[in-house]
């Protein structure tokens, strides 16, 4: 069972764990230049790592993957249920409706749950090397898996989890996004690139070259504006132009070669930042403002009390989560964060 | 030895040294292995230089390209020239800084920089009319315009390894932003510009022995270019699957443009041709065996012709098997034949428009045809028109041109400057080409009067008009051919050879 914390600027109810006063001032202190603040610390339990983290649908639920464990926590932090699957859980993503999709790593699998409650649906087997991450497409209603190991992404019917072809791609595949229009696009840390997928053919459809990026790991897209940012791991971001493959902006992020972007408009609720991306991987979080669409700024930055193992925006409930990883005198935790004062209304 | 001649005997061994290596008698694009290991002369405002600026990522790029890259800013000597191959001038150098200490180097430039234009000669000196430049804070709407611009030229070297075409192109990626455009003198290359008007260049060129625009001579090539402080990673380029798109291809060339104007800059120049009548005609009697002329003119026309029988006589003593037509015969005439010169005794009237489409070269020596065989716009003396001709012009006779085009075979070998063409005052036609022209000659005095000039073939001619061969204009009126001048009757021969394909 988890156990929940509450930082110092939180407001909610729940009981502060001791210890913590000095991480909490760490904390407070470099909120001031992010438009985020830790509200809330969650304590996942034991040594278990978060590997996944998805918003659901509702904004009233978050589910980790932790282990061989799908839990979810509702809006307060509190552990809601759980769900125990047969292999450690590499990916998460929400589906439509009230559909959540995790992938196991051995027996390689795609497990298909219902949220209300949380229940195993189905699950079918994966043939194309082990699943390292899970993308739904909401908008194009599609379904991909990726495979680090299998060099290989795979897309599945999104209700059955029948597979509807493979893209074989070498390198170094990371996180993926799609622009709701039939395109995957992948970050591959081995060839600083960006691989095209036609999701109609799962077949390579080009590559996108990220000049002065490294490893690239994260990378988030946002479907209206067309622009993809990529988290690289010597410390850039990048924005490209999705229909031109065009590199534009170039800001400094922190370095990891683990990193996970997340996108939204309005990231942190209604009357904050008109589009926001976060950046995790490391013992920071970053963030890119989008003012318009041609105009990105570095957001803010954030120093964590670990490293990120996982991120999950859920713009519905004004929230960002983020998985920190167990160290040797710490388990790991889940941090929930709001907008503070640098992400007010604009 | 002074700073100046040393830079100049640096071109000349550097010329010498890469004509070994490109010994193609044409000028050509270096391939890039050639340029490896050569040296950069970057010159920026270096802590001086306005913030922020992309001369970093320039000169990383320039060394990705292989060459050697040597930083000084704007305060630096010329003699840090000594030595390198191409001199890069930024536009965070400080234009009152660089004042014209680069205006003479025997090195090519290439250059960003606006507003030192002037000081290199490359425009005049008048803001606003020669050079301007158009950024977010000072011209707002406009910003946004300069984030397209034409294609001018499609048949130069530039253009070519680019695939340029006459359409519009994206410079710069999306954001408003700063660029600089000129208006060159006409010994200059419009390769690309800003609202579909050749006196707003984008981009141009000039190349070595050209005559700049402040009628100096260009010591080598120079090239000026769009960009502003901080654009160069805006430079327009399209990757992954947008890539297969043609047009696609075609519209985000501004990186392509970049590399291909800087490349050009960095290649040899073609070797200029001494002034030597004997060995011209040696020349041109080699290439005449076995060619035939259609020579059209007003058939007993009376005051023209002594002087067109003089040039038939001319054409079949070099070899040319000459056939003479009437201007009211049919254009079929021009069947099986290896060059049309249209005389000046041809009535415009009577001519029609006949042979503006003819697939073999075409030498016009009646310069008010300009319009009819697309050599210029419609407007009669604005895009073409005349000096000396009584009661039609109101400029007076003239015999002398200017020569802005030494470095084409067109002129010669001729100097740039004042040549004598007639003994005499008399008419001189001429019109004002598209930028895919080369022009040899102006009427002195007068940049947009182009007495001398030719269309490659392929080239964008007015109204869109591509020429289906190449087409030269060479003014002589009726009685003229008797009156050139040693040095006219040198042009009358090489634009003849050059026109053919010689």
């Amino acid at each position: 069972m988890s156990k929940v914390r509450r930082g110092a600027t939180g407001n909610r109810r729940g009981a502060v764990l001791a210890g913590l006063a000095a991480l909490t001032g760490v904390l407070s202190a470099s909120a001031s230049t992010s438009p985020v603040q830790v509200l809330q610390r969650v304590a996942v339990g034991g040594t278990g790592q978060v590997r996944a983290l998805a918003a659901g649908p509702d904004a009233k639920h978050v589910y980790a993957a932790v282990g061989e464990e799908i839990r979810s926590f509702d809006d307060r932090g509190r552990a809601a249920s759980n769900v125990k699957l047969s292999g450690v859980v590499t990916g998460l993503a929400a589906g439509a409706g009230d559909t959540l999709y995790a992938v196991v790593k051995a027996p390689a699998r795609l497990v298909i749950l219902g949220v209300r409650p949380l229940h195993v649906v189905t699950s079918v087997a994966l043939h194309a090397g082990a699943p390292s991450g899970v993308l739904f497409d909401s908008i194009a209603n599609q379904l991909f898996v990726a495979s680090r190991a299998g060099h290989s992404v795979t897309r599945l019917e999104p209700r059955t989890g029948k597979r509807l072809g493979v893209a074989r791609m070498p390198g170094m595949l990371a996180q993926m996004a799609a622009n709701g229009r039939g395109t995957l696009y992948v970050a591959n840390s081995a060839r600083d690139s960006l691989d095209v997928v036609s999701a109609d053919k799962m077949a390579l459809s080009g590559e996108i070259p990220l000049p002065g990026c490294r490893a690239p790991s994260g990378l988030a897209m946002d479907p209206m504006g067309r622009r993809l940012f990529v988290g690289c791991g010597n410390g850039h971001a990048l924005i490209v132009d999705a229909d031109l493959g065009f590199t534009f902006l170039k800001l400094p992020i922190q370095q990891s070669d683990a990193l996970q972007l997340a996108f939204a408009f309005h990231p942190l609720g209604p009357s904050g930042w008109k589009g926001g991306t976060f950046i995790a991987g490391g013992e920071e979080l970053d963030a890119i403002r989008m003012y318009a669409f041609v105009h990105y700024a570095n957001g803010g930055k954030l120093a964590l009390p670990g490293t990120v193992s996982a991120l999950a925006l859920s713009p519905p409930a004004g929230e960002l989560w983020l998985a920190i990883a167990p160290a040797a005198d710490a388990g790991g935790e889940l941090l929930v964060l709001r907008r503070s004062d640098k992400g007010g209304a604009q | 030895m002074g700073l100046m001649t040393r830079l100049r005997a640096m071109g000349v061994c550097a010329v010498l040294a890469t004509g070994l290596v490109w010994p193609a008698a044409r000028a050509a694009l270096a391939p890039w292995a050639a340029l490896k290991g050569k040296t950069v002369l970057l010159v920026t405002g270096g802590a001086d230089s306005p913030e922020p600026n992309d001369d970093a990522r320039v000169a990383r790029h320039l060394r990705e390209l292989g060459f050697v890259v040597r930083r000084v800013d704007a305060s630096a000597p010329a003699s840090d020239a000594v030595g390198a191959s191409l001199i890069v001038l930024s536009s965070t150098a400080d234009a009152h800084e660089l004042g014209d200490k680069y205006a003479q180097a025997a090195v090519p430039i290439f250059t960003w920089n606006t507003y030192d234009y002037p000081n290199l000669g490359l425009t005049g000196a008048v803001l606003h009319r020669d050079y301007e430049v158009i950024d977010p804070v000072q011209h707002y709407a406009d910003s946004f315009a300069v984030l397209y611009a034409y294609g001018a030229n499609i048949t130069s070297e530039i253009s070519r390894a680019v695939g340029l075409e006459p359409q519009l192109f994206g410079t710069l990626y999306l954001e408003p932003q700063t660029a600089g455009w000129g208006r060159p003198g006409p010994g200059g290359t419009v390769i690309a510009d800003f609202f579909g008007s050749r006196t707003h260049a984008a981009v141009f060129t000039y190349e070595r022995d050209a005559t700049l625009a402040d009628g100096s001579v260009a010591p080598a090539r120079r090239v000026a270019f769009y960009l502003g402080n901080d654009d160069f990673h805006l430079l327009t380029a399209v990757h992954g699957p947008a890539a297969m798109s043609a047009h696609l291809r075609s519209w985000a060339i501004g990186r392509k443009l970049f590399d291909a104007a800087l490349r050009w800059a960095a290649s040899p120049p073609p070797p200029v041709p001494a002034y030597d009548p004997a060995a011209l005609d040696a020349k041109i009697r080699r290439f005449a065996q076995g060619r035939k002329v259609l020579f059209v003119e007003r058939v007993h026309g009376g005051e023209g012709h002594r002087s067109d029988a003089a040039m038939v006589a001319h054409l079949r003593g070099l070899g040319f098997t000459v056939t003479v037509a009437d201007q009211m015969d049919p254009q079929s005439r021009a069947r099986g034949m290896n060059l049309v010169i249209l005389s000046g005794t041809c009535s415009k009237w009577k001519l029609a428009n006949k042979y503006d489409d003819v697939r073999v070269p075409l030498l016009s020596l009646e310069g008010l045809l300009s319009d009819s065989l697309h050599f210029t716009g419609r407007v009669r003396y604005r895009d073409y028109g005349e000096h000396g001709e009584l009661l039609e012009s109101d400029d007076p006779p003239e015999n002398y041109l200017d020569i802005v085009g030494a470095w084409s075979p067109m002129a010669a070998g001729l100097k740039p400057g004042l040549v004598k063409f007639t003994h005499h005052p008399g008419v001189l036609k001429w019109a004002w080409p598209l930028p895919d022209a080369t022009v040899i000659a102006t009427l002195p005095g007068e940049p947009r009067e182009d007495a001398i000039f030719g269309y490659p073939k392929g080239a964008r001619m007015a109204g869109g008009f591509i020429a289906p061969a190449r087409r030269a204009l060479l003014p002589l009126d009726n009685p003229t051919f008797d009156d050139l001048t040693p040095q006219g009757k040198a042009l009358f021969d090489a634009v003849l050879l050059w026109t053919l394909g010689g």
